[in-house]
């Protein structure tokens, strides 16, 4: 029977306590009182051997205890050694995680992990077999398992960095795969990496097969990184009078000593527009801001540009460069209220275009290039048409609509009866009850979400001296404080509709008057017309679709063909390849659908994580720590077979330490019982 | 009769009342023993004497009367009310016990049976008490039996013990003739009791003598090596008990026999009693051996 901690064994000379216990008079602490010693001669010579062990039952318990927990301790197996004859003992698998990721561009870490790997090649013994893995965000065995060291060399010269950030769990779930895999008896596991802080988090499960041994090669050294990088770029509207110019700024960092007159540059299409000169503070960052320069309509590729540095990759900052979307707004209103048009007139994220009509006048044209009709008092406009408005909204276009003095079912034609979500109620007036306030919020609904957050006021405060209720009981995101619905979605079509029982114009209510008004307005806005906002850029490891770019683009499942700003073309969309494109390179990338390779591309400009960029490694120790944990177990996928099972396996599966405990246990109470009855009744004293 | 030998000592300290335990002991004891000869203290013959006018006829021994045609009156000491006092040992040493009851709580019971027979008999009762000295006397006396009961029950175990002394402050102050029961487990050679008791055997007084000793220490169960303290004097003595046992049960065995010799040369009625024995047995042995000595003398 093999054990897997034999020198517990060891355990087993506890035996002679009790042996000795029941062999050795024992002398009790307390003195017994006694009439008197008249009789009594001294005797000291307490610890008199004796020939006979004092009650044998005792001794028994006392000694299968001890052994039972000893062997527990040793953790016996049961069967035959697995595994072992004629099958070398040294023999190895091992796996090594290469890191590859951007911060490895650092200094010489990456000669120096190559190295690295390079020494645990030539480590290899005879019937060894080692898997390379190299990992960035992701992981992949670039090798087999293979002792053949000229393959796994070449395959180390076919490695090269990427921008990608760091995450150590996938690797790390391949190594317990293969090592689990693996049917050598002994298993190694070397990581060699840069270990940033950002790339390993102690929650991932990471546990390797018992008994491997766990090597960690930090090459990121004791130095920190000195390195200057553009971390972000803004890009705002030039508000002055004139054509419509963009200001850009550029936020600056520099870890390492102070630099100054450190060029930086603003390029546009590929041109340099300005270039400035920054000093920047030992361990800090700095702000850059460029000229005003002429937006064009459609997004052209620019970056900010910082000296290079050491490190290379960080120090430009891709980004689109056009003028900021916006979102056109037809109001259709009878009485002429500033609220509605002022709220919508602050912000450009995004801006709003907001025409003006009274509902009477307005005409199908007026729809044209609108993704967005607000009827401020609930008239229906009649000079739009019941069936355009309906197909407007059907097409994708947004409606809110706030149920005024103008609004009736009877003023609604019934081709348009679907864009009202169900019955409108005459008008409550709450006016002698001081008003009316909302009851309940959805908070959690995207066209409320924007109101849950600190200071970004409070509805409930607002009161509605009238309104209607909306006879609905479906998409109620908002209610009066009597139940009736204050504010409504529905879907028409691609299109959304979302109905408010008051109005906008300050007559109904005091909301235009609370400082919630203007968030709600530009959130009902933008939620009713779908928009979404489309980042100037975005970091490496995002996925985008061409519908998270342009509205009219090819559907999602269309192919489309993205272009690398290495050059490389990546499929995506379509049957049998992934839905979106994987941002893996720093810098802009073109999109075009599939077949027509002359059609005007879609543009996306990515950068390095951030996360990337903090070098701050984690200690070392609690990798190994958390991977080398004794209670983990083999996997069982790829398992070759019963024959590759380990001595370690066999006894977790068996677990007879466990029963073992438990019989120690039951002696040891059974022994609690005996020795009860056993003790001498104990002298009493008046 | 044996069926009734069964009153368990320790179930009769439970019930804590004395008096109501001396009480319902000696009742069924004597309504077990119907017409038992061997009764009494003091109910013994003393004399005959002639019959004058006016003495109670009941008392007339007529089998004298058929014999020699004189009447003649039978005379009983018991008619003389004599003190029965007990001398109750309360040193540290009667304290002790070995699963049972001490031997004080023993000798309580034993006091008041004692003692409520005696007052049955319509003796005067009374009780001392003494460790090295005396503690507690409540004097001789018809009215005495609740003094006496009250002041065996208040009676705990302390100090040394010493016979010399308080006999004979004892025998100083009860010049009046009676009979006195000492319960102690008496450590001290048996000479020296001998020598203690002078003062009242010397006046004339009968001394009753009941050695109480529990049953650990006539056998000596111990096993495990340890230091025995001594109960009154607090001195330490490390003793294996296996090696001593046997020496130890001959010592005390030998005490036995030399305290039995010793009192009963020098006319006194002694007994040893176990307290593991049941109470009524042992009155039954006490009186009986009583009536022994009587008829012996």
């Amino acid at each position: 029977m093999p054990l897997l901690a034999p020198l517990f064994l060891l355990g087993l000379a506890a035996v002679a306590i009790p042996l000795l216990v029941h062999l050795v008079q024992r002398e009790r602490r307390d003195p017994i009182a006694f009439p008197s010693l008249m009789f009594l001669e001294r005797t000291p010579a307490p610890f008199t051997s004796r020939r006979n062990l004092r009650d044998p039952l005792l001794f028994l318990l006392r000694a299968l205890a001890v052994i039972a927990l000893a062997l527990a301790f040793a953790r016996p197996v049961f069967g035959p050694r697995p595994n072992l004859a004629g099958v070398d003992v040294r023999r190895r698998d091992v796996v090594v995680l290469l890191d590859r990721s951007f911060s490895m561009r650092a200094g010489d870490r990456w000669p120096r992990a190559r190295a690295a790997v390079d020494s645990v090649i030539k480590s290899l013994a005879q019937g060894d077999r080692m898997t390379l893995v190299a990992f960035d965000r992701r992981a992949r065995a670039v090798t087999a398992a293979t002792s053949d060291a000229a393959a796994l060399r070449a395959a180390v010269d076919s490695l090269s960095l990427t921008d990608e950030s760091t995450r150590l769990a996938p690797a790390l779930s391949i190594a317990q795969q293969r090592l689990a895999a693996g049917d050598a008896p002994r298993k190694t596991l070397v990581v060699i990496s840069d270990f940033q802080r950002s790339g390993w988090d102690l929650t991932d499960e990471a546990r390797m097969p018992v008994g491997t041994e766990i090597g960690a090669i930090d090459v990121g050294g004791v130095a920190p990184v000195a390195d200057r990088a553009v971390r972000a770029v803004e890009v705002r509207r030039d508000r002055r009078p004139g054509p419509s110019q963009l200001l850009v700024s550029a936020r600056l960092t520099n870890a390492g000593p102070a630099a100054r007159g450190v060029a930086v540059r603003l390029e546009v299409a590929g041109r340099v527009i300005e270039e400035r000169s920054v000093d920047l503070p030992r361990d800090g960052g700095a702000s850059v801001s460029f000229a005003a320069v002429p937006a064009p309509p459609d997004p052209v590729p620019a970056r900010v540009v910082l000296a290079a540095d050491s490190l290379i990759g960080d120090d430009a900052f891709h980004f689109l460069f056009n003028q900021a979307p916006v979102l056109s707004v037809l109001v259709l209103e009878g009485r002429e209220s500033p609220f509605l048009t002022r709220a919508l007139a602050i912000g450009d994220a995004p801006g709003f275009d907001v025409t003006t009509r009274t509902p009477s006048r307005a005409t199908a044209v007026d729809l044209a290039g609108r993704r967005l009709v607000i009827l401020a008092d609930g008239a229906f406009p009649s000079g739009i048409g019941a069936a355009r408005l309906v197909r407007f909204v059907e097409d994708g276009g947004g409606l809110i609509v706030a149920l005024g003095d103008q609004a009736s079912a009877r003023s609604w034609p019934a081709a348009a009866r679907l864009l009202i979500p169900g019955q409108i109620r005459p008008a409550v007036d709450r006016i002698g009850a001081n008003g009316a306030v909302l009851g309940s919020l959805d908070q959690q609904h995207p066209a409320l979400a924007l109101l849950s957050g600190p200071r970004a006021g409070d509805l409930s405060a607002a009161r509605f001296y009238k309104y209607r209720a909306i006879d609905t009981t479906a998409g109620v995101l908002a209610r009066f404080d009597d139940g009736a619905a204050a504010l409504t979605e529905h879907a028409v079509g691609r299109g959304r509709v979302l109905t408010f029982g008051s109005t906008f114009d300050g007559l109904w209510n005091d909301l235009p008057r609370q400082p919630a008004f203007l968030p709600l307005v530009q959130q009902l806005s933008r939620y009713a017309a779908s928009w979404r906002d489309a980042p100037r850029a975005r970091e490496i490891g995002t996925s985008v679709r061409p519908s998270d770019l342009a509205r009219d683009a090819e559907p999602d499942d269309a192919r489309w063909i993205a272009n690398a700003p290495s050059g490389a073309r990546t499929t995506f969309g379509g049957n049998g390849a992934p839905a979106a494109l994987e941002l893996t390179e720093a810098g802009v990338h073109e999109l075009r659908p599939g077949g027509s390779p002359g059609a005007r591309p879609l543009l996306v400009a990515a950068n390095i994580a951030p996360a990337e960029l903090d070098f701050a490694p984690f200690d070392v120790l609690r990798l190994t720590n958390a991977l080398a944990s004794i209670a983990g177990t083999a996997g069982t996928s790829g398992a070759p077979g019963a024959e590759a099972e380990t001595l370690a396996d066999r006894e977790a599966r068996q677990s007879t330490w466990w029963y073992l405990l438990l019989a120690a246990t039951l002696l040891l109470v059974a022994e609690s019982i005996v020795a009860r009855r056993s003790v001498t009744r104990t002298p009493v004293l008046e | 009769m044996s069926e009734r030998l069964t009153l368990d000592p320790a179930a009769l300290a439970r019930i804590g009342n004395l008096e109501l335990v001396a009480r319902w002991v000696v009742e069924g004891f004597i309504s077990g023993l119907h017409r038992s000869p061997h009764l009494g203290f003091s109910t013994d013959f003393a004399e005959h004497r002639p019959y004058v006018p006016g003495d109670d006829i009941r008392h007339v021994d007529w089998r004298v009367f058929a014999r020699t045609e004189r009447t003649y009156l039978k005379t009983y000491e018991a008619d003389t009310n004599t003190n029965f006092t007990v001398l109750l040992d309360v040193s540290a040493s009667m304290g002790y016990a070995h699963g049972g009851i001490t031997k004080l709580a023993y000798a309580k019971l034993l006091a008041a049976t004692l003692t409520w027979f005696s007052r049955r008999q319509r003796d005067r009762v009374g009780l001392v008490t003494f460790a090295d000295d005396v503690r507690d006397i409540v004097p001789p006396s018809a009215r005495h039996l609740p003094n006496v009961m009250h002041a065996l029950e208040r009676a705990t175990a302390s100090g040394t013990g010493s016979l010399a002394r308080p006999i004979a402050k004892i025998a100083q102050s009860q010049p009046r003739r009676g009979i006195f029961l000492l319960l102690s487990d008496l450590y001290e050679p048996a000479a020296d009791v001998l020598r203690a008791l002078g003062p009242l055997t010397g006046a004339g007084h009968d001394v009753i003598v009941i050695q109480l000793l529990d049953a650990a220490e006539r056998t000596f169960p111990f096993e495990d090596s340890t230091t025995f303290r001594d109960l009154e004097s607090g001195e330490r003595l490390p003793v294996s008990p296996a090696k001593v046992r046997a020496r130890y049960v001959a010592a005390m065995d030998a005490h036995v026999t030399a305290m039995r010799a010793k009192l009963g040369g020098g006319r006194v009625d002694y007994s040893l009693v176990d307290t593991s024995q049941p109470l009524d047995r042992v009155l039954f042995d006490v009186l009986l051996r009583r009536e022994f000595l009587r008829t012996a003398v």
